[in-house]
């Protein structure tokens, strides 16, 4: 899922400086998975800019809402009578949710609230840690499903670099070496060979490199007006 | 927000003062119980200070006493995480306190009650208003 | 390229089956170009060609391109290396094209040190390619003369011979050759391996690296790295990763007395064993910053003269003449100008002059207070300070300059006025009596100038005079203390010195009045005193360490020094105080702490109590301590009790730090009953505070310490060291018998927040905590130590974080005397062995008590006298 965290409140502040009247929004989807931006942290925020405004003697008068998700429009349209209710958002979305609703209500003033992190499981309670990069171009299958373009420093396709040192990478002793793993993990199922070929270089461009990636289903654009 | 009130949150097995308990503390002290100390939400400490309070006490059941086993440690999880909040906003985390309070000792709560109005009068002494 | 078959000398040397020699110049952080070539006329003539870094762990050099050039017009052929980091394809192409354009002939395609290493960690990271594409791209560039993309290239292309790195000391290391066999089937057509220090697991890469058949397609030389001091080579093994010292090694360096020359010998050695392994083409010398050792290091190795050498010329397609003119004097002295190996302990020599530096710092501090002082006493009382500032902290006084300077260089001229600046002072420090400081003074001098007679004939003249007047005081002490041998002893010394001194002529009557006097005898009292004066005798003036003599207590406040600036710019007194702990009993008691201002800034705050300083006994016999320490104490080792009352009546200490040594499981492994016993005496034998400090084995110290409290009971101790696996075990013991405790943490601010949490949470509360950082000496860590202090203060005193509002228990005296430099003998270059240990241990109380130190425990009796004369200087603003 998209991982995030919320962001200093003072700098949410700083945001919301002119108004009075401000919606905070969340989004059932990942950033309330991930204990940034569901119902629970739409109460905290709200609560902490309306002590501190409270505190600055400029009371903010809050509404607070959460979506089903921020990343369809079809969820975001009660924005549309919000928008006449109060002078700004500040949305707990992931930047997805963030970027579609500006996309759809132009004079709309929306800020985000945290910051989008990255794509990570959730191994334990509290913890997340990066597994993808959404690089569009999955190689994972020579690499026993572990993906050096995110969890390798470097990015390397034909690793590991000479800062491997007991399974972990020079780049701080709790990172594990991906490669190293790799390794591993292929030498268990005696896959070595895949790593003895050169992987050549990357296309950069399904990373990103590009410019927007965008995707179309023919089959499934049903009033495809575009 | 007044600089006299206090909030009392705990959880019904961690006592039963009442206002009498804690009358002889010179200030407004709200009790508002919670099933179980583990229930306090963040944001009911952020409310509590937003209804006027100075200063909150939380309190649950002695650690490993808890009724529900982590009850008052989840809470104090949830006091740390407040306090942060109140130093990102400026205000001093002392005024959310936590206190492990022995079953039913209602002479411990108000100990912890008094000690919590002395930090509040310390934190008004230092200036530093919440309104 | 005199031969056509060849893309490089480098290759050719290969080809032609000559043991290649390459080495590695580090272009300077700076556009002065003048450094590369000065590193290439080094090396020239020593090996087949230079490795040109480029910007080796991401820090910003002069490109390695441009510095080729450089060192081409000089006369050497470069090593290019590339990395990926910092280009993506299409400027690794462009810069290669441009490389080949300008005559580069080698190149060596890295991935590159990832960014968070080098100066510029915030940096994008480019890795588009890999070391391995990168060789294919190159490799297809030269011989398919594609660009990466396919496209043709047009007319000339790159000419490279190829190079690749490999580290047979990362894991997994069975992987390793065959990322070396990556390496070659892309067009790595030489290697250069990573540092070699470990020869067995080399061999045994060298060894895979055969049986996939890589030695026939591929060059290897192995990487070799002089080490330049233990330090170094330490710090490879333990920061650098993939890099592999041997344990043998290190002691060898640390063994050495020399440590430039052990380090030349080790490479040598590790060359011509490499040289024994099947498929070492060659050495790669990467003697790092150190670039004058290659020679020598060739030299021994026997792989000098170069061969083929009178063929690399200079091919640089637009030479650049008017360069070249420095050469021929340069050339000279190249080979005569072998590193300088004969220098024994370059290390302590930096130390030294640090030190001396520091005691510079200090004492333009101490200026600064004087005048303070004495503008206070003005504005108080009414008319100019009494007390004349000290002249000998004022250098700037110079006498008659010698004459002999008009054609000298700066730098001589800088040193005889220097010498003369010194010469004058210490003359004028000898006029007013005191000795010590001329001698200090004139000793400054003759390491200026070894051959100065003046200095040499007053430092004689100074010595006996001295060792007189400390032979009376001793004399004096003993017969106060009641030790009539010794006092006789000392006395008679001084007769042999000077056989009219009145004083030792009556002392001695007096002694043997006394002595008449003293019918009954103590015979055991006696046995060992004999012949301790001889030996005290020598111990040096407290004043030869500190240039300053007493510390005047004059003072300028800060608001007259600041007139017209507003009192708050400058004021920031803590937001809370650092608690207050009190450990002994009665009028001996002593308290710690009370401070709301950062050390010493009594201007802006205050501090309730001095910093005091606690005497440390061992349990054991001590065996590692230097003479210069062990001297003072020889008499008591053998019983606590004794020790420490000689502590506190014959060297005045305040507290009494008892380190309970023998009982760690590791040295002598002695029961929790020897300690208490040990205790036992001590608390017996002494009314001072007492401190137990235990071995420091978090499960014993439990033992330990709990059957310590046994025999001692509720006393106002303090005990220790806490860390968090004991903390429940020790704050229960320590709470049941009101003992304070020492809660030690590694070097770490959260650490020892988090201990002191730990503690509360068991009821032990805060103001019967004192925090152990955990301190290192003067040269082994002390600025990490003067940080953490710092940042706890910082954060105690003005951050209200209420945890860290405990004070400091500096534990100086044991880190000082366990270092190297303690123990190292008197000579020439480190001067006395005793002046030396005693400003180690000032100088590092000193730094801590800056830091934040509150209560120190030292060892040296005189280094607890400077340290204690500039807390009462620095407490009397």
């Amino acid at each position: 899922m998209i991982i995030a965290e919320r962001k200093p409140i003072k700098r949410i502040l700083q945001m919301i400086e002119p108004f009075e009247r401000i919606a905070v929004i969340g989004c059932r989807g990942c950033v309330a998975i991930c204990s940034a931006g569901g119902d629970r942290e739409v109460e905290i925020l709200a609560a902490a800019l309306r002590l501190a405004r409270k505190r600055q003697g400029r009371p903010l008068k809050t509404v607070e809402d959460t979506f089903v998700r921020q990343c369809d429009p079809e969820y975001l349209t009660p924005l549309g009578e919000l928008k006449e209710k109060v002078e700004a958002v500040v949305s707990l979305a992931c930047g997805v949710g963030v970027n579609l609703a500006a996309d759809l209500y132009p004079d709309l003033k929306i800020y985000p609230g945290v910051d989008t992190s990255f794509y990570g499981a959730n191994p334990a309670l509290g913890e997340w840690e990066e597994k993808c990069r959404g690089c569009g171009d999955c190689i994972i299958d020579f690499t026993g499903g572990l993906c050096p373009i995110a969890r390798c420093a470097k990015n390397l396709l034909n690793g590991p670099c000479g800062g491997s040192q007991n399974g972990k990478c020079e780049i701080r002793p709790e990172v594990p070496c991906v490669w190293h793993q790799i390794y591993e993990r292929l030498k268990a199922r005696g896959e070595l060979e895949k790593l003895t070929q050169i992987f050549p270089a990357k296309n950069w461009i399904p990373a990103g490199h590009g410019g927007p990636r965008e995707r179309k289903r023919p089959d499934l654009q049903m009033n495809s007006q575009k | 927000m007044s600089e006299l009130k206090l909030a009392i949150l705990c959880c019904h097995y961690t006592n039963e003062a009442t206002a009498q308990d804690v009358a002889d503390i010179p200030a407004e002290v709200v009790i508002k119980r919670f099933p179980c100390s583990g229930r306090i939400e963040v944001v009911d400490i952020l409310r509590a200070l937003e209804e006027d309070a100075g200063a909150v006490l939380v309190a649950g059941c002695e650690k490993g006493s808890c009724h529900n086993n982590t009850g008052s440690l989840r809470a104090e999880k949830r006091v740390e995480a407040a306090r942060k909040i109140l130093e990102e906003i400026g205000l001093s985390p002392e005024r959310v306190q936590m206190a492990f309070i022995p079953r039913l000792d209602t002479g411990a709560l108000v100990e912890a009650a008094k000690r919590t109005f002395e930090t509040l009068l310390e934190i008004s002494a230092k200036g530093e208003t919440s309104s | 390229m005199s031969n056509e078959k060849y893309r490089s000398h480098l290759e050719r040397v290969l080809r032609e089956g000559h043991f290649a020699v390459t080495c590695e110049i580090g272009p300077p952080k700076s556009a002065d170009g003048d450094v590369v070539r000065q590193k290439a006329r080094l090396i020239r003539g020593f090996v087949d060609a230079a490795n040109i870094t480029d910007c080796q762990t991401a820090i910003v050099r002069m490109s390695s391109i441009a510095s080729g050039v450089l060192v081409m017009q000089e006369g050497v052929e470069p090593v290019i290396q590339m990395t990926c980091r910092d280009r993506n394809r299409i400027a690794i192409q462009a810069d290669l094209l441009g490389a080949a354009a300008l005559g580069i002939k080698n190149l060596l395609c890295l991935t590159g040190d990832h960014q968070k290493f080098g100066n510029h960690p915030e940096a994008k990271g480019v890795f588009d390619l890999d070391s391995i594409q990168l060789l294919d791209m190159v490799r297809r560039m030269r011989d398919e003369k594609k660009f990466q993309c396919g496209e043709e290239i047009k007319g000339k292309t790159v000419e490279f011979f190829l190079g690749a790195a490999a580290n047979p000391f990362a894991d997994p290391f069975e992987f390793r050759v065959h990322r070396l066999a990556k390496k070659v089937a892309a067009g790595a057509q030489f290697i250069q391996t990573q540092i070699v220090y470990n020869l067995e697991r080399f061999r045994k890469f060298m060894e895979m690296a055969r049986d996939l058949g890589l030695t026939e397609k591929v060059y290897i030389l192995a990487g070799i790295t002089p080490p330049k001091s233990f330090g170094m080579a330490r710090y490879m093994k333990y920061f650098v990763p993939g890099l592999d010292v041997p344990d043998e090694i290190l002691k060898r360096l640390k063994d050495a007395k020399d440590k430039r020359e052990e380090g030349i010998q080790i490479a040598v050695e590790i060359i011509e064993q490499v040289r024994e392994i099947p498929g070492i083409a060659g050495v790669h010398i990467m003697a790092i910053e150190w670039e004058e050792a290659v020679p020598e290091i060739v030299k021994r190795a026997g792989l000098h003269p170069r061969p083929l050498a009178e063929e690399v010329k200079v091919e640089v397609p637009r030479p650049a003449p008017e360069i070249v003119p420095e050469k021929p004097e340069v050339e000279e002295e190249v080979p005569e100008a072998p590193p300088k190996v004969e220098v024994p302990a370059e290390a302590l020599k930096e130390i030294f002059g640090s030190l001396r530096s520091s005691m510079e710092a200090l004492r333009d501090g101490i200026n600064l207070l004087h005048e303070g002082l004495a503008s206070l006493e003005r504005a108080l009382l009414g008319g100019p300070a009494e007390r004349p500032a000290p002249p000998e902290i004022r250098p700037e006084e110079r006498p008659e300059v010698k004459p002999e300077a008009p054609v000298v260089s700066k730098e001589e001229e800088e040193r005889a006025q220097k010498v003369a600046d010194l010469l004058s002072a210490a003359k004028a420090a000898r006029e007013a009596g005191e000795l010590a400081k001329a001698e200090a003074l004139y000793r400054q001098v003759l390491e200026l100038e070894a051959e100065n007679e003046i200095a040499k004939s007053a430092l004689a003249e100074i010595e006996k005079e001295r060792l007189v007047e400390e032979l009376l005081k001793e004399a004096e002490k003993k017969l106060k203390e009641e030790d009539l041998d010794g006092a006789e002893a000392a006395y008679q010394k001084v007769l042999e010195i000077y056989p009219q001194k009145t004083e030792a002529v009556k002392g001695l009557e007096k002694v043997k009045e006394l002595k008449a006097a003293r019918v009954e005898k103590k015979p055991e009292e006696k046995p060992p005193v004999e012949e301790r004066p001889a030996v005290e005798a020598k111990a040096p003036e407290v004043a030869d360490i500190l240039v300053f003599a007493e510390l005047s207590k004059e003072y300028r406040p800060v608001s007259e020094r600041a007139a017209g600036i507003p009192e708050d710019v400058y004021k920031e007194p803590g937001t809370a105080y650092i608690r207050e702990v009190t450990i002994g009993e009665g009028e001996k008691a002593i308290t710690i702490g009370g401070t709301n201002v950062l050390p010493f800034h009594l201007f802006e705050g205050e501090m309730k109590n001095p910093p005091h300083v606690a005497m440390e006994v061992l349990d054991v016999k001590p065996e590692d301590w230097p003479e210069a320490l062990a001297k003072y104490f020889a008499d008591v080792f053998d019983d606590p009790g004794a020790w420490a009352k000689k502590c506190v009546e014959v060297y005045g200490a305040e507290a009494i730090n008892v380190y309970l040594v023998g009982t760690d499981p590791n040295f002598l492994d002695l029961g929790p009953e020897h300690a208490a016993k040990v205790v036992e005496k001590v608390a017996q034998a002494v009314d001072v505070p007492l401190v137990i400090w235990g071995s420091g084995s978090a499960e014993k110290d439990v033992d330990v310490l709990r059957e310590v409290a046994n025999v001692l009971g509720a006393k106002n101790v303090m005990i220790g060291p806490v860390v968090d696996t004991n903390h429940r075990a020790l704050g229960a013991t320590a709470m049941g018998y009101g003992y304070s405790l020492i809660a030690s943490s590694p070097i770490d601010v959260n650490l020892a927040k988090q201990l002191n949490i730990l503690l509360e949470n068991v009821g032990v509360p805060l103001d019967k905590i004192a925090m152990d950082p955990s301190v290192g000496a003067l040269g082994y860590g002390l600025e990490y130590t003067y940080s953490v202090m710092e940042r706890i203060r910082l954060a105690a005193l003005y951050a209200q974080d209420e945890k860290l509002q405990v004070p400091f228990v500096i534990n100086v005296g044991r880190e000082v005397w366990k270092t190297k430099e303690a123990g190292l003998p008197s000579d020439d270059m480190l001067g006395d062995q005793e002046v030396r240990g005693i400003a180690l241990e000032a100088i590092t109380a000193l730094a801590l008590l800056l830091a934040g130190g509150d209560f120190l425990i030292m060892r040296h009796p005189k280094a607890i006298e400077v340290t204690k004369r500039v807390i009462d200087g620095l407490m009397a603003q």
